[in-house]
């Protein structure tokens, strides 16, 4: 037992030490400095919850919230309809099923970033073209340049990649279920949409949770794909909380200020997560 | 158990000093003086390479090595939060040389004799960046930039159309364009920034170069001295393509120079870019016309390079020793020549016949600067002014401007 205990403590206390210094330590810091008027560099003050009280009243992080909540309950949802849709078509008989698998992963693995510039491409020439030789006129403007849009085509590029990882999730769930289920609901006579509703989808359930809980929490944090597609324009249509916490703090000087957005919207992030987690369990529990 | 954890703390100093052997510069092995350059231009790669080249030849025991990150400016800042400060940088005159030069970090070149070299209006021009905060010169301006408007030659000449001088020729002349169903300004929305250099031509004509003073100290507001301008960003977006918003920079290069739109509001750096993509193309340039009375009109002209070096550097002799090589009359000119800019230093002219039409103006000193550098860069007005194009709302937008302003002075 001893042994065993020192093994386990080299493995563990560097590990624990490199997590402390890289992602503790500057979380705690974050959080110090957003009592403080901190410009990033130089001498600061004491300003106390002066930075807290201005992000409720600042319109603009009010206006990104708005779009951030929007755009990843819009994603989340789609994102699981898809790949569960995906999941159950790839855990069908099917041939090169092993092949389809491999590339149904594949957007997964691309840099998101530039995921992002070729849609910007398809987006602002690809498309246009198309629509201009049907004489479509709706699909001839980039809908990356249209205010009431642009959230449209970010939306397709997020859901487009991570459709990838939620489907392996809902895989590795539907292996799970026994064959045995399906022929013994089949001689009692029920079809394919009471299958799922009655064996498929409860006995996933917990995939589902793990699913809906990850996919809200990436999506709310979305940065790349923003960067990539609009730049958070046009105007200020599709500025993400983290796109709006990176411009002001590093480029806009305001560290302190974005650092105590950023505290307010790690809170919002782990109270959505834990609510959802206690809603979906005790739904998970009924059935 | 000891012995493990001691072990395990050694591996975790090896990779500690590893990750700090990163930041390290300085004396080489042989004698030889390394010494950083940091560059926020991708533009300009190529023209430093061929010119440090030179110098190393010229000066053996000195290596440059040259380093230009995408998003520079936020490396700086961060870099800035480290204290660990490049030997030489080459940066823009804008809101960030500001905020480093009143961060106290910057050598202060108020005695140097190669400050005498460098035209007067450009060292005023940073100065007003730093403000009064901190006393000093802490960068000297090597390039300089123009804001202008990029006219397609052959149209012009098709269209019998003339280059205007005033606010009132520029209509008919876009009128004229319009009505012989041609775009008459080309617009690249899309990106944010390039909304700014009409903005800024219009500002810093209308409102004045020291709006931003002016403003600090209450004395005025955008809906007080911006009206104006507001009215004229709305009047030129009218005589643009159906898709404003949705072209981007590269791709508005790319279209201009394939023959679509008669004009281009775009500063000097995009000419080297437009003559990529059609060698052939004759362009020409001039200052956008704002008043009515064309001794009003003046170019805006910023510092695009300036050169300094970090107050701590270990080597600053050697390091004044590139500046000064950089400063010289000859690199000077090689520099503007490659990089299709105008130069700060004395009697150092781009001579490019692509140029003529705003010569006048840097011979006559009919410069001024431009207006949203002295902006709090936390306010984002690029995206302010993108959003006013899409809505056209001018009281509303003004005011947000004002509020906006005052928000980021108070954090």
């Amino acid at each position: 037992m001893k042994k065993k205990n020192s093994v386990f403590l080299t493995i563990a206390i560097p590990a624990l030490l490199l997590f402390f210094i890289f992602h503790t330590y500057p979380t705690l810091q974050g959080i110090f400095y957003s009592f403080t008027d901190w410009k990033g560099y130089g001498n600061w003050d004491f300003v106390g919850l002066k930075n807290y009280l201005n992000v409720f009243k600042d319109d603009r992080a009010l206006d990104a919230y708005g779009f951030t909540f929007k755009f990843a309950i819009i994603s989340t949802i789609l994102v699981n309809i898809f790949s569960l849709l995906v999941a159950m078509g790839l855990n069908s008989k099917i041939k090169f099923q092993k092949t389809l698998r491999a590339i149904y992963f594949l957007p997964y693995i691309l840099s998101i970033l530039i995921v992002g510039f070729i849609f910007s491409f398809i987006f602002t020439h690809f498309l246009p073209g198309i629509g201009e030789s049907l004489g479509i006129e709706a699909l001839s403007k980039n809908i990356l340049g249209d205010p009431k849009l642009a959230w449209i085509g970010i939306v397709v590029v997020a859901v487009w990649q991570s459709v990838a990882f939620n489907t392996i999730l809902y895989l590795a769930g539907l292996v799970t279920i026994s064959e045995d289920l399906y022929e013994a609901a089949s001689i009692d006579g029920a079809g394919i949409w009471t299958k799922f509703w009655k064996i498929t989808f409860p006995l996933i359930a917990p995939f589902f949770t793990i699913n809906m809980v990850l996919a809200m929490k990436g999506f709310l944090m979305v940065f790349d794909q923003i960067v990539a597609l609009t730049g958070g324009g046009p105007g200020k249509s599709t500025e993400s909380i983290s796109l709006l916490i990176y411009r002001g703090g590093f480029e806009g000087g305001e560290f302190a200020y974005q650092s105590a957005n950023a505290v307010i919207y790690f809170v919002v992030i782990v109270i959505i997560s834990v609510v959802q987690l206690k809603f979906l369990e005790k739904r998970e529990a009924e059935n | 158990m000891f012995k493990k954890v001691t072990k395990g703390m050694a591996v975790f100093a090896l990779g500690a000093t590893i990750l700090a052997g990163c930041s390290s510069g300085g004396e080489d092995a042989d004698g030889k003086v390394t010494l950083e350059l940091f560059s926020n231009k991708a533009e300009s790669i190529d023209t430093y390479k061929g010119l440090i080249t030179e110098f190393e030849k010229q000066n053996p025991d000195i290596k440059i090595k040259l380093d230009a990150p995408p998003e520079a400016e936020t490396v700086l800042k961060t870099r800035l939060t480290k204290n660990d400060m490049p030997d030489i940088m080459s940066i823009a005159g804008n809101a960030t040389y500001g905020e480093l030069g009143r961060a106290g970090v910057l050598h202060d070149f108020t005695d140097s004799k190669i400050l005498k070299t460098v035209q007067p209006s450009y060292v005023d021009m940073v100065g007003r960046l730093v403000g009064t905060e901190e006393e000093g010169v802490f960068g000297l301006p090597y390039a300089t930039n123009a804001n202008t408007v990029i006219y397609n030659k052959q149209k012009f000449e098709e269209l019998g159309l003339e280059v205007p001088k005033t606010w009132d020729e520029f209509i008919a002349v876009l009128d004229k364009a319009k009505a012989a169903g041609e775009i008459p300004i080309y617009f690249t929305l899309k990106d944010a920034w390039t909304g700014m250099i009409a903005w800024n031509s219009l500002g810093a004509n209308i409102a004045g170069e020291d709006f931003a003073e002016k403003k600090n100290a209450g004395k005025t507001t955008f809906v007080e001295s911006y009206d104006e301008v507001a009215d004229k960003m709305q009047t030129l977006i009218q005589y643009g393509h159906k898709d404003n918003l949705g072209v981007a920079y590269g791709d508005g290069n790319n279209a201009f120079a394939s023959g679509k739109g008669v004009m281009y509001i775009q500063g000097n750096w995009a000419i080297p870019e437009i003559l990529k993509a059609n060698p052939d193309m004759e362009l020409g340039v001039f200052p956008m016309p704002v008043n009515n009375d064309p001794a009003q009109n003046k170019l805006v002209s910023g510092v695009d390079v300036l050169l300094t070096m970090s107050e701590d550097t270990e080597h600053e002799e050697e390091a004044m020793k590139f500046i000064e090589f950089m400063m010289s009359k000859d690199t000077a000119k090689r520099y503007i020549d490659e990089q299709k800019a105008f130069s700060a230093i004395q009697d150092v002219f781009q001579e490019d016949l692509v140029f003529e039409g705003i010569k006048t103006n840097f011979e006559t000193g009919a410069i001024t600067s431009f207006p949203d550098h002295y902006y709090p860069a936390g306010m984002g007005a690029e995206n302010l002014v993108q959003e006013f194009f899409i809505e056209q709302k001018k009281d509303a937008f003004l005011k947000k401007l004002d509020k906006e302003w005052e928000k980021v002075q108070n954090r």
